[in-house]
């Protein structure tokens, strides 16, 4: 029998949705065209080609490696595209996903990506259109809701507050609004206003979210109700302390 | 022995911490229905800033435009509102006005809350408000504002008929 990752320990709702991030399989909520997804990052003109700072792979006669010749390239990096990047902010008012569990799902379902780790924010630094592949399965997913995740290149702070009265994330550059209901991207990631609203849809109410979301908290599932979770944690910190990683030492 | 606020002669002071951070709307209604009870000597409201200018970033110096950053009316008094408010403080001279407060809070948040009492507005001058305001500074707005920016920035004084 083939070995399956279990990726996350736990039997709540809250450890079923960080196996769901990290192993990839999340349902799809919503669809953004490719020019809506390129107005929001805001880093080309929608509709132009890829900006490249080399030459194409195929182009460039690559030195004999064998890791070269072991190691498919992605999409951008045989055409030779830009570094760019893309940052969310999850709100801790139960929104679904959170920077680490964003991080598990980039690193372990896509190839050619740097994410980067931070208390309230998460950026995914890759090859342009890797990275615009990324973004957008994470903005149509499950692992993003309009309301309580947002992109923000900048000035991210709303993550730690509470919502606004109409239950919208606070962004001090308001670059997400409700509107009859559903959520308008009405900036880029960075604040520019853009010329095209982009209509990211409705957003989860209070109960879907706290039913899709990655992290526990007492008002919703506590974390020492995941006596499973708790065990592990235990165990990891025990050795990691005790033994230096080696559990043999014990013995 | 040490003796707390409520159970002195001195004002108390108490919180209004509601769940969800407040509209302009909201807290013109909530201000103005406070404004109307006796004894309520001193009020702050905080929240974060609604800045008129991306801070900073590559798109530093665009205007935001922020809906929230607008004008609220106390009574006969206009002020201009440059925070999202998350939380009042108010200044009491007495207990008496609590429960009158709170049925105002039922009234007017849309979203559950809590009122704590404690010290929530300094009493006394820091070294950085002694720098700015010099001994002569007058002891009510001590508290109510930032060091950095001009009293008349950060402070309201409400007009009523009596001119207070």
């Amino acid at each position: 029998m083939a070995y399956e990752a279990q990726f996350y320990p736990g039997a709540t709702s809250v450890a079923e949705n960080r196996r769901k991030h990290m192993s990839g399989k999340v349902e799809k909520l919503r669809e953004i065209s490719d020019d809506d997804l390129t107005i929001i990052l805001g880093h080309r003109v929608p509709g132009t080609d890829y900006p490249s700072t080399h030459p194409p792979l195929a182009e460039m006669g690559e030195p004999e490696c064998s890791i070269r010749e072991l190691v498919e390239p992605t999409d951008g990096a045989k055409a030779g595209d830009r570094i760019r990047y893309v940052q969310f902010v999850d709100s801790m008012y139960n929104a679904p996903s959170t920077p680490y569990f964003r991080t598990y799902n980039a690193a372990i379902n896509f190839r050619g990506v740097d994410p980067g780790t931070l208390s309230g924010r998460q950026v995914v630094e890759a090859r342009e259109r890797d990275m615009e592949e990324l973004a957008k399965f994470q903005l149509e997913t499950e692992m993003t809701c309009p309301a309580l995740a947002c992109l923000r290149g900048a000035s991210v702070h709303g993550h730690s507050l509470r919502l606004q009265e109409d239950g919208v994330m606070f962004d001090m550059l308001e670059r997400v609004r409700l509107e009859n209901g559903t959520i308008i991207v009405q900036k880029d990631q960075v604040g520019r206003p853009i010329d095209k609203k982009v209509d990211l849809g409705k957003p989860m109410s209070e109960e879907e979210a706290a039913k899709r979301t990655t992290i526990y908290r007492v008002d919703n599932v506590p974390y020492r109700e995941d006596k499973e979770v708790l065990e592990w944690v235990h165990r990891i910190f025990e050795k990691r302390t005790m033994y230096g990683y080696k559990p043999a030492v014990q013995e | 022995m040490e003796t707390s606020a409520s159970d002195t002669k001195k004002p108390i002071q108490i919180e209004i911490f509601p769940k969800r951070m407040m509209k302009p709307d909201t807290v013109e209604g909530l201000l103005n229905k406070l404004c109307s009870l006796e004894g309520i000597q001193r009020a702050f409201i905080q929240g974060p800033r609604l800045p008129t200018k991306v801070p900073f970033g590559p798109a530093v110096g665009t205007p935001v435009h922020h809906p929230l950053r607008t004008n609220v009316h106390f009574g006969k008094t206009e002020m201009g509102l440059e925070v999202l408010v998350g939380r009042i403080t108010l200044e009491l001279a007495g207990k008496e006005v609590m429960e009158e407060i709170n049925a105002i809070c039922v009234d007017t948040l849309p979203c559950d809350y809590d009122i704590r009492e404690g010290r929530f507005i300094q009493t006394r001058q820091t070294v950085s408000d002694f720098a700015k305001r010099g001994p002569g500074a007058d002891p009510v707005i001590c508290g109510l504002y930032d060091p950095k920016s001009k009293v008349e920035s950060q402070v309201n004084l409400l007009k009523t008929n009596e001119e207070e």
